[in-house]
């Protein structure tokens, strides 16, 4: 069907596509530190790691090498390394299940099973890992500098949550202050016939680098840097290519700070802050209190020429968005919250700290094609207060009028089931309604969609739903039930189109 | 004909199991999305994508019908905005209803930052329909200069095939190769199966050897992908190996692709077992059938070869033949059509299909080489065109 070659524009593997850093104290142990990679954006509720990528942290001590419009974070050159690796489905009866290793900075490495809650410890207790699905904890409430609801709503991603002895793992007495990036990259990179550099799939140091600074979709009629930002090498950004990213920073500054039409930096502090991101890793402090609020504060401080209050880091909570937002916008005068007030699900005290992940929304839909004209149809079932059609409705009540209204429906087997009218529309002869109660169910939508087909209609009935506290195919199988029914005695009354 | 010199991918791809899982799970999760909120940005472009993905690998037929339902979706909730515009046209190019997408293309002036997508998908119709191809190679090779991504390097390489240009097309596939750098087995195992159609069916010397090499490379990264399974299955059979050819044909049969069903009873057949043949035959009939009930553009080519091949309906062939070829006027459809007319002795038909394709097609190399070239155009007689 394809063979005009209309082929997938983007033929990459979302699993090897980093979506957030995260590093903080541990919530259960102070003593700790806990450092999470997730990949895999929009990842559905059975998705499991690539088998061919090295999800790895990479830590390294910095120093402050100047502040105020002289600002810079240099990293040494020792790296304290986390890398993680996925094998291969493995069939466990009916379950499939994904292994995987970490291979700790110290050479330790640690067998784990994907999903397990549990995690996985060493012997001597210094490292524990995670990896699995997890609810997105990505809050992304603008686009632009529109307000938008979350736009990862409901996601869920793959993680690796990594927690650690910070004295036997860090050495904090020597220094306290840490710059992070998480990456991809491929297994075997040795082999490279033309003598380039070792492949990079993806990294992060500071979230949004790529998308909103050096991607700034304000700025007209400018090439897209972030294939070649995503090919440099940690800590090491080309020496050669840094004046263009510098350049390209300056101006993605300055686009943000006029986005509310006031002037809030001046030049060289735009410069300096320019600076600062090329440096690109997430900067945290052990020694210090990394909260909620604290994301790109040492930077910010450093900047300012005054010294750093708290360890900066980023935690699973921090609307780091609208922390990032509020400075670049307006220099920190006026703190901005994006369209949503909080990620799908907040984080978790205990470890893996990210939340469980989001359940994917049943469907049960059925259609029915009558020998009747749209409106003859409509106007029997386009009524949200009558169900006199439905021989298992043995009795309505409402309550209220218009959008809003509530029906609360008798079932002839002694149920009562109490539906809300979300949304109606005649011309459309569209209706839709959520549950209320009476089915155990959350999240429940269902919808009537009539359209003329040939000489009579046809009628989808469509529900979505999550079954609460009750199995999922329960909730299936009563729907499916009120579907049948009810489009039989639609069938009966007027007749099956041809 | 000269082939490019291999290089061997330097890094392991995923594991196509584990490819196929997150296809499937993602798509499904893109769905529940989108029943939640289909207004939301991304959402109905990445179900656009992952049908697809589900489509052209793992042959899956209710793709399109769950595009039909995105679309008819889209139509109560967003009928006017630029996106839908855009899906409505790259839905309808996937049905081969290329006048309909070029008609919803053209509805937009300005399309901002769509344009580049807008530009792809108008390529890629022209492209499908043969036209301004000049013009299209021109800007396939300009996207391969400056982004050398496979996903423009696999058109490029594509439309050089249809131009006649094997060689120069299997450099470019072997670059797309070379310049990959992600993970995705799709991505690979598109590559390794358009070169194994390119040496198996497009180029004038086949050499079935070469093609059962890049079909089973095809399979290596991706074993689920049904039509390299499909086109590798025909060459066993070929060569005698009808068990083999059964084996790679019986695992995806649950896929519901009637060519599967097609390629079985051709195998079934030969080895004897008439009745499971006839079965599966009968299957392939009523498979075609209700797909070209559906989408006919779609599937006229296709359901016109097996008409002409074990579907042993010529009248049924040509007909679907003439319908592909009203659609898309390219040199390969005006093939089908006149071998198509010349097994149901139609002559007249023949002759005309055979002039209007030496009139659009006749100065080109790519005419040059093909069957057509040879045909003659009075009698449609078969005498010095390989048309079988």
């Amino acid at each position: 069907m394809s063979d005009h070659i209309d082929g997938p524009r983007q033929i990459g593997d979302p699993a090897a596509d980093v979506t957030d850093l995260f590093a903080f104290i541990s919530p259960e142990n102070p003593k700790n530190t806990v450092v999470a990679l997730n990949v895999f954006p929009s990842a559905g509720v059975s998705a499991v790691f690539s088998n061919a990528v090295n999800h790895s942290i990479a830590i390294r001590r910095v120093t402050v090498a100047g502040t105020g419009n002289d600002a810079k974070f240099k990293a040494d050159d020792q790296e304290i390394r986390f890398s993680c690796r996925f094998d291969l489905l493995q069939r466990q009866g009916e379950k499939t299940v994904q292994r995987g290793t970490l291979t700790c900075p110290d050479g330790q490495a640690l067998g784990f099973v994907v999903n397990d809650e549990q995690g996985a410890s060493t012997p001597d207790g210094v490292y524990r890992v995670f990896a699995g699905l997890r609810s997105d904890p990505f809050l992304l409430g603008w686009v632009g500098f529109k307000k938008v609801p979350n736009l990862l709503q409901h996601d869920n991603v793959l993680a690796i949550v990594i927690e650690f002895d910070t004295q036997r793992v860090l050495h904090p007495e020597e220094a306290s202050l840490f710059g992070v990036i998480a990456e991809t990259t491929p297994l075997a990179a040795g082999i490279n016939p033309v003598d380039r550099p070792p492949l990079r799939y993806d990294w992060v140091g500071r979230p949004e680098q790529t998308n909103m600074r050096l991607n700034n979709g304000a700025l007209q009629d400018v090439d897209d840097l972030r294939d070649l930002w995503n090919q440099q090498t940690p800590f090491a950004i080309s020496q050669d290519l840094k004046p263009m990213f510098h350049t390209r920073l300056v101006d993605s500054l300055n686009a943000w700070d006029m986005r509310d039409g006031k002037a809030d930096w001046t030049p060289e502090a735009i410069a300096a802050a320019a600076n600062v991101y090329l440096d690109d890793f997430m900067l945290f402090d052990v020694a210090k209190p990394i909260t909620d609020q604290s994301y790109l504060e040492i930077e910010k401080s450093t900047l300012r020429g005054t010294p750093y209050q708290t360890g900066g880091g980023r935690t699973v909570d921090a609307h780091d968005i609208d922390i990032l937002m509020t400075w670049m916008v307006n220099n920190d005068r006026e703190f901005l919250s994006g369209g949503s007030p909080a990620a799908t699900k907040p984080g978790i005290k205990t470890f893996p700290y990210e939340a469980s992940p989001n359940s994917e929304l049943q469907t049960v839909a059925d259609t029915a094609e009558l020998a009747a004209s749209p409106d003859q149809v409509w106007s029997l079932i386009g009524k949200f207060g009558d169900l006199t059609w439905h021989p298992l409705a043995a009795s309505i009540k409402m309550t209220g009028e218009g959008v809003g209204q509530l029906r609360t429906i008798e079932t002839i087997d002694g149920k009562q089931i109490i539906e809300r009218l979300e949304a109606l529309d005649h011309s459309q002869r569209l209706y839709r309604y959520t549950n209320v109660s009476g089915l155990g169910v959350v999240d429940y939508t269902g919808t009537f969609d009539l359209k003329p087909k040939g000489s009579g209609c046809s009628v989808e009935w469509r529900v979505q739903f999550l079954a609460d506290n009750q199995p999922t195919l329960i909730v299936r199988t009563i729907v499916a039930t009120l579907m049948k029914v009810g489009f039989g005695a639609l069938a009966k009354r007027f007749g099956v189109l041809q | 004909m000269i082939e490019a010199p291999e290089i061997e991918l330097a890094y392991t791809l995923t594991d196509g199991e584990i490819a196929v899982n997150n296809l499937e799970s993602a798509r499904r999760h893109s769905w529940s999305r989108f029943w939640r909120d289909p207004i939301r940005p991304g959402i109905a472009e990445s179900i656009v994508e992952q049908e697809l993905l589900t489509a052209q690998f793992l042959s899956d037929m209710g793709a399109l019908n769950r595009l039909d339902t995105l679309l008819q979706c889209l139509d109560r909730v967003d009928a006017t905005s630029r996106r839908t515009t855009l899906i409505r046209a790259q839905i309808a190019s996937m049905e081969h209803r290329f006048a309909e997408a070029k008609r919803h293309l053209d509805k937009i002036g300005d399309w901002g930052d769509l344009a580049d997508a807008v530009n792809r998908l108008s390529l890629s119709i022209d492209q499908a329909c043969g036209d301004r191809l000049a013009y299209v190679l021109e800007s396939r090779r300009q996207f391969a200069q400056s982004s050398a991504r496979l996903e423009d390097l696999v058109p490029l390489g594509a439309l050089l095939v249809d131009l006649g240009r094997f060689d120069e097309a299997d450099q470019v596939y072997a670059r797309a190769l070379r310049e990959y750098k992600d993970v995705s087995p799709f991505a690979i195992a598109w590559v390794c199966f358009q070169r194994g159609v390119l040496w198996g069916e497009l180029c004038p010397e086949s050499q079935p050897g070469r093609a059962e090499e890049w079909y089973r490379r095809a399979l290596g990264y991706l074993p689920s992908y049904v039509k390299a399974r499909v086109h590798l299955s025909e060459i066993c059979l070929r060569t005698g190996a009808v068990g083999t050819a059964q084996a790679l044909l019986l695992p995806v049969i649950s896929r519901g692709d009637p060519e599967v069903n097609w390629r079985l009873a051709d195998v079934l057949a030969a080895s004897g077992r008439t009745a499971e043949a006839e079965t599966q035959l009968a299957d392939a009939r009523n498979g075609f059938e209700a797909l070209l009930a559906k989408y006919l553009l779609a599937f006229a080519d296709h359901g016109s070869e097996f008409y002409s091949s074990s579907g042993k309906d010529p009248q049924r062939a040509l007909e679907l033949s003439m319908v592909n070829l009203k659609n898309r006027p390219t040199l390969r459809a005006f093939e089908r059509a006149y071998e198509a007319a010349v097994e149901a002795r139609d002559t007249k038909t023949a002759t005309n299909v055979l002039t209007a394709a030496r009139k659009k097609w006749g100065g080109t190399q790519a005419f040059a080489l093909s069957r057509l070239a040879l045909a003659r155009a009075d009698s449609g007689s078969r005498e010095g065109a390989d048309v079988a």
